[in-house]
């Protein structure tokens, strides 16, 4: 019994070695605003997905169109309905890295500047993004933050005509995760 | 008062009617209550999450934007700024469960290896979540 134990916690800290540079959250934030002279259009999911190297700088995100929350139930029907046709494309993805990982200290609290490039996927549509955003290293955990427009032509994504003044093709993207250190 | 006046009036009347019909329809039109909505589908933990494994899109066919009532055994809590989540099942093949605000102070009752009965709306499927369901509420 005694050995059953000893294997097991041999087991558990290579396991705990090989995956030390890997953060994980199931709780991450993207807010949505899309601001017009007549009025601003916010969402916000509380339930993205990420997996953060920080040894090979590699970056996934991942969240389902479903999980963003609109305070007007109308508004939530048009963006799963009409803009994001999320019964099609449930879900958007990030895969990429931050490409000066090298230049963050994850063993030295303080604030990063981090580039990161990669393939992101909305509506069904795959594009490169090159974005810049925070690193945050303290000693519980690292925020990773950005914010970055989108142009909703680019992914194909449509305005009825008679929203084409009330609904900026841009839309203001916030990236706000917590990765907790173990 | 002239015909003409009488016109103007009535239809100045319907447009602000209509007018004030389609702002409340807009901004005050409720929610959709998972509480009250009868579950499409009452089924073990493990047993949702299979279906989504095998075949992702034909899980988001089924299951997608439906009201699902899932029993498992509870394997992590998260509690934080962005509300409490409630893993089922087990770490690698959850049922991701974020609890309705109005459901937090119960939530917060339940323990890890707890079985409980949860339901709520299926948003689909991802690797790293596993089969997310929102507003979820609990169920005795």
């Amino acid at each position: 019994m005694k050995l059953k134990y000893f294997l097991l916690t041999i087991f558990m800290g290579l396991m705990w070695g090989s995956y030390a540079q890997k953060y994980i959250t199931k709780s991450g934030r993207v807010d949505i605003v899309s601001n017009s002279p007549l009025f601003t259009v916010e969402g916000v999911n509380k339930k993205v997905a990420s997996i953060l190297n920080t040894e090979t700088g590699e970056l996934v995100i991942s969240m389902l169109i479903r999980s963003f929350e609109f305070e007007e139930a109308l508004m939530e029907e048009q963006f799963n309905g009409n803009y994001m046709e999320s019964k099609t494309y449930p879900k958007s993805i990030f895969k990429g890295r931050i490409s000066n990982i090298k230049e963050i200290d994850f063993a030295k609290d303080g604030t990063y500047k981090a580039q990161v490039e990669g393939k992101i996927t909305i509506h069904g549509v795959t594009k490169d993004i090159r974005e810049q955003g925070l690193i945050i290293v303290s000693e519980k955990m690292i925020l990773a933050e950005s914010e970055f427009y989108i142009p909703l032509s680019d992914f194909d994504i449509k305005i009825e005509k008679a929203f084409k003044n009330s609904i900026d093709d841009k839309v203001l993207l916030k990236v706000n995760f917590k990765f907790n250190k173990q | 008062m002239k015909l003409g006046q009488k016109i103007i009036l009535v239809i100045t009347g319907i447009v602000l009617v209509v007018g004030i019909g389609a702002t409340c329809y807009v901004f005050y039109k409720p929610h959709r209550n998972i509480a009250k909505e009868k579950p499409a589908f009452k089924m073990e933990a493990s047993g949702l999450f299979g279906e989504f494994n095998m075949n992702e899109d034909l899980g988001n066919e089924k299951f997608g934007d439906q009201v699902i009532q899932v029993t498992g055994k509870v394997a992590e809590i998260t509690i934080d700024d962005n509300g409490i989540s409630i893993i089922l099942n087990n770490s690698m093949e959850a049922i991701n469960c974020t609890i309705d605000a109005q459901y937090e102070e119960r939530a917060r009752k339940i323990e890890f290896g707890d079985s409980v009965t949860i339901k709520g709306r299926c948003d689909g499927f991802d690797m790293i979540m596993g089969v997310v369901l929102s507003k979820c509420i609990l169920i005795e």
